[in-house]
């Protein structure tokens, strides 16, 4: 039961070290010139990387709206970890731990429409650069979460 | 700034407060005919003059303020409104001036595009902004805003407010930026915030209805077992499981 609950926790964490990675680092779009999005673009001049912000032809709304999903994305999974912690101490025996299933859920949901957004709006046509760390860490965290919510929305608590 | 006088201020509080205190302890009434009304009397003409002493004695610490904007957005061929208007602690007087400069971008010497002064306003005749000039403020309020009509391009760069409110002419011009595109953005991190803001603020309504459901319920569920009848079309759906009871 322990070494579960230990796994429990750590895929939890691990989740929620992933959605940071994915929101924080400006890798979505990456080739060996250019690390871009989703806050702002390193690009390789000469054989110094300079910060610039993204093109204006971006679609505005898009944009901000794969940033507020992923944001809300790691602020569910991380109170969602907190809310795990409380229940595990709270809970009476015999009960689910839904206040968690449910954050985790939310996270899940989240990270899903920015992912999507993401993939089918931005880049669509272009060739010169490939999808990079970030984006992939955001859809591994997806899939993450949605098997962290299972688990919390099945696991039962056996000891009070 | 011309808030030096605020320095004075204090000490002028200091020291009607000390004289309050003075006056007003017991002892000092003596035994005239009014016991309470000398002190009073005394500390009221001691306010009356410092105050006037005070305000005669301002100018040497005032200077005029100008305000404007910090930055102006506005989208080709519309008219944007530049507004100015100033601090001072002299009445406005009759011969108030205001005058505007424009720089371009990446110029290094601005020129003067309107003039207000003796109770006319002069616009701009020759330069890049004639006839598209209009005065839109008023001097009796310190208000000395202009209108400029279908901005383009060519009228990016920093305008120059200069007020003065004779005898008060020390003090800084203020500056604002034209910033002209051809669509406004969306400022970054608008929509951000707002769907997070949302979501949030969402979030925390339905957890907290959520609890004041639950100890409503718990209320109700007492008032229930008080009086058996009558209340129990009354009971929410959540409630039954509560009702940790026969009722199960």
């Amino acid at each position: 039961m322990l070494v579960l609950l230990v796994g429990i926790f750590l895929l939890h964490i691990t989740t929620v070290i992933l959605l940071l990675a994915a929101t924080i680092h400006n890798g979505w779009w990456v080739s060996s010139i250019l690390s871009t999005d989703i806050w702002g673009r390193w690009s390789l001049i000469g054989s110094h990387w300079n910060y610039t912000d993204l093109p204006s032809s971006y679609p505005e709304g898009y944009l901000q709206a794969v940033q507020a999903s992923s944001v809300l994305a790691c602020v569910f999974s991380a109170i969602g970890l907190f809310v795990f912690v409380a229940q595990l101490f709270t809970l009476p025996k015999g009960k689910r731990f839904t206040f968690s299933g449910i954050f985790q859920l939310l996270a899940c949901l989240c990270i899903m429409i920015a992912a999507s957004i993401y993939t089918d709006i931005f880049h669509k046509d272009e060739s010169n650069a490939e999808y990079g760390p970030s984006f992939i860490l955001a859809w591994i965290s997806f899939a993450l979460t949605f098997i962290s919510c299972v688990i919390y929305f099945v696991l039962r608590k056996k000891t009070t | 700034m011309s808030l030096d006088l605020t320095p004075s201020i204090p000490s002028f509080l200091l020291h009607s407060l000390s004289l309050l205190f003075i006056s007003g302890a017991p002892g000092h009434s003596g035994s005239s005919g009014c016991p309470r009304g000398r002190p009073i009397l005394a500390m009221l003409t001691l306010l009356v003059l410092t105050a006037a002493l005070l305000l005669t004695a301002a100018p040497q610490s005032e200077a005029i303020v100008v305000y404007t904007g910090w930055e102006r957005h506005a989208l080709v061929g519309s008219d944007v409104r530049l507004s100015c208007s100033f601090f001072s602690w002299r009445w406005t007087s009759d011969d108030v001036t205001f005058s505007w400069n424009y720089r371009p971008d990446g110029a290094k010497d601005s020129i003067s595009i309107f003039h207000y002064t003796g109770g006319a306003p002069y616009l701009d005749n020759k330069g890049p902004f004639r006839e598209r000039l209009e005065f839109v403020g008023n001097p009796s309020r310190r208000d000395g805003s202009i209108l400029i009509r279908n901005v383009d391009f060519n009228d990016n760069g920093t305008f120059t407010c200069d007020a003065k409110n004779p005898p008060d002419i020390v003090g800084r011009p203020s500056s604002v930026r034209l910033l002209v595109f051809e669509k406004v953005p969306i400022q970054a991190g608008v929509i951000t915030g707002a769907i997070i803001g949302v979501v949030l603020g969402l979030l925390i309504l339905v957890v907290a209805i959520y609890y004041l459901m639950r100890f409503l319920v718990a209320r109700r569920v007492f008032t229930l077992s008080m009086s058996k009848h009558g209340k129990k079309g009354k009971g929410k759906e959540g409630s039954q499981p509560r009702q940790a009871g026969p009722s199960k």
